[in-house]
């Protein structure tokens, strides 16, 4: 994925790469005005000097020999004309011109007008010269004056689109915020900002809907889950009763009865599970709200001292290192917690194996022998059983880590010296 | 002795009063709220078990008007409720037991057994079988008079059997009685051996018949 963008670069790049375009076409568009509109004012002037020239020259009615005189002492002492005899009349040109001036001491630039005039018959060539300014100097003022004019746009923009652009996003960054603390398990929809802009109240209208029925299908989903465990208490009930009844059968022979308990064994597995998923739905729903101050050596104690019976069955020795720790929790939650903990450990130890309880500074561990490494990633999932030799719920770690997820603590696993660590950092 | 079943799904209710009319119980039926009421305003019973989501009201207000007009009635809430605020708001509204479906009859049985005698039995509490005594107020358990010293999940299962004298008790509902929370957590019920055998060596070695039998594959029977 390449760099995020963020949305009001987005609107300014266009318009500065835009302003950047026009203002330098505009360049040699100036250029080519100024230039031409240049050219023609000094053509105009030019062509009315020379009117003058032959009108006043021709209403002095000198003679023929001093109009040469004259024209000769003009063209010596009148600045930008030269004059000389002509033979024969020659069309007029008008061109332009860069040299060096010996007067200016400096390279410039002429505008020239070559032209006829005609004084008592006589023809005489003249040339009129008007310095103007020359074409570079002319395109580097217009192009400083344009790239002044582009960073004066430029900051202008920027400022604008800090000011404008970000105070009319501004409803659509609150929404942003407002959906970052959107969580489905809190079960209240964030708050959205008002907005009298029709397109961000759109927005929110939308987005308010959307929450609400995500919540609507996230709530009813639970509440299935708790509810089809609820249905099926019933009949398990029913089943299980049935079961204790038949047992009272006196005509039953050895397979039956072989038959009958394995039907117990797998009646008390789904009553195991159903049980399971209801509790596990209830800590989703956010019930068990009762705080109390619990300390953690002492749960555990009296909690491990219900394995004794296992701990006795399968030869397991049991120790316990507990210091000082008291949790603000729910009782019962925490209670959950550390027996799913505890069976856990005692499910899986081999007999003849160890497991140990530990609780320290802010964490509880249950060590337990263990052969090889879990699958620590699917290991807190639900009905992901490690091995199938052992029916459990596959649900007892899940609930474990609902309930460390609910008080924000963290729950570990890990392989050491072949024992399975399970540690929850409070 | 007069039990009521408050239960309104018809195939437990029938079930309960087959288990308990084996083991000498009168059993009566309400399978809804107003027949519920009905039969505690107009009769008394030893035990009423009470379902509490019932069709046409809650259960819990049977409970209450028991506890207002000041019935001695024991109570056991069975329940498909298994959660502690639904436990303890039954027992301090004033019942006797709190019992979360599904559970074994056995089990069912075994809790009448200690509300009926706790109920009527509150001066002189003690179970006289053949040669055996056990004095429920001292926790004590005589064979002829000579004391047997049973752990406390000893008595407890000695308890349990005689509470469900003749029936076969299945393992499962055992292991479940003996380990409480945790019980249905393992499917391996061999402590239970352990506890059944020591048990039965402790009475035999005091000279108690044999009285308590291992049936094949599924539990055990107290006969008596």
């Amino acid at each position: 994925m390449g760099r995020m963008k963020k949305l009001l670069d987005q609107s300014l790049r266009p318009l500065v790469i835009y302003a950047m375009v026009v203002l330098a076409v505009s360049i040699p568009v100036y250029f080519l005005i100024i230039d031409w509109i240049w050219e023609n004012e000094l053509d105009k002037h030019h062509y009315a000097i020379r009117e003058k020239l032959e009108k006043r020259l021709t209403s002095l009615n000198l003679p023929d020999a001093e109009v040469g005189e004259m024209i000769g002492v003009l063209d010596k002492v009148q600045p930008g004309f030269s004059f000389s005899e002509a033979v024969s009349p020659r069309p007029d040109s008008a061109y332009t011109l860069i040299r060096f001036d010996t007067f200016m001491n400096d390279r410039e630039q002429f505008r020239c007008l070559l032209t006829d005039i005609r004084v008592n018959g006589k023809l005489f060539r003249v040339l009129v010269e008007t310095n103007m300014e020359e074409i570079d100097e002319t395109i580097l003022a217009i192009a400083a004056v344009t790239v002044f004019f582009f960073v004066l746009l430029l900051a202008g923009f920027i400022y604008l689109n800090r000011k404008t652009a970000l105070r009319i996003w501004r409803p659509f960054y609150d929404t942003l915020a407002g959906l970052h603390t959107f969580r489905l398990e809190k079960g209240i929809p964030p708050p959205l900002p008002e907005s009298d802009v029709t397109e961000f109240a759109d927005l929110n209208r939308s987005l308010a809907v959307l929450m609400d029925e995500s919540l609507a299908s996230y709530r009813q989903q639970k509440e299935f889950t708790e509810n089809a465990s609820h249905e099926l208490q019933t009949p398990l009930a029913i089943v299980k009763s049935k079961l204790d009844l038949l047992l009272q059968s006196r005509s039953l022979d050895k397979p039956q009865m072989q038959l009958l308990e394995e039907a117990y064994q797998a009646i008390n597995r789904v009553t195991r599970i159903n049980k399971n998923l209801l509790l596990l739905a209830r800590i989703e729903h956010a019930q068990f709200d009762e705080q109390a101050d619990i300390a953690v050596p002492g749960i555990l104690t009296e909690l491990a001292a219900q394995f004794s019976d296992r701990f006795e069955n399968s030869s397991i020795t049991y120790t316990e290192d507990a210091q000082e720790l008291v949790l603000a929790a729910n009782p019962v939650l925490l209670e959950i917690l550390v027996t799913n903990l505890l069976v856990n450990a005692v499910r899986y130890t081999p007999a003849g194996g160890h497991v140990q309880a530990y609780v320290g500074k802010r964490e509880l561990s249950v060590f337990n022998t263990g052969t090889m490494p879990l699958q620590e990633a699917s290991l807190f999932r639900r009905f992901t059983n490690v091995s199938s030799e052992h029916a459990g719920s596959g649900l007892g770690l899940a609930i474990a880590r609902e309930i460390c997820e609910r008080y924000g603590w963290r729950i570990s696993y890990r392989f050491e010296g072949g024992l399975h660590h399970f540690t929850v950092h409070f | 002795m007069k039990i009521l079943i408050i239960e309104d799904e018809p195939e437990l209710a029938a079930d309960i009063a087959t288990y308990l009319l084996s083991q000498g119980y009168l059993c009566e039926h309400a399978g809804t709220w107003m027949q519920a009421r009905e039969k505690v305003e107009l009769y008394r019973y030893d035990c009423i078990l009470l379902d509490l989501m019932l069709p046409g009201g809650d259960g819990m207000d049977i409970l209450d008007m028991l506890k207002d007009q000041g019935q001695q009635d024991g109570v056991i809430i069975i329940s498909a409720k298994d959660d502690y605020d639904h436990k303890i708001r039954g027992l301090r509204a004033g019942a006797d037991d709190y019992l979360a479906k599904p559970f074994h009859l056995p089990e069912l049985a075994a809790r009448i057994y200690s509300v009926i005698r706790r109920r009527n039995f509150a001066n002189q509490n003690s179970i006289i079988q053949n040669e055996l005594k056990v004095d429920l107020d001292a926790r004590v358990v005589t064979v002829n008079g000579t004391l047997v010293a049973l752990t406390r999940k000893e008595l407890d299962l000695l308890l349990y059997f005689i509470g469900n004298r003749n029936r076969v008790i299945a393992k499962s509902a055992l292991a479940e009685h003996l380990s409480g929370d945790i019980a249905d957590m393992f499917d391996n019920h061999d402590f239970v051996y352990a506890h059944v055998k020591n048990l039965k060596k402790k009475l035999s070695d005091a000279g108690y018949g044999n009285y308590l039998k291992t049936i094949y594959a599924t539990g055990y029977k107290w006969e008596g």
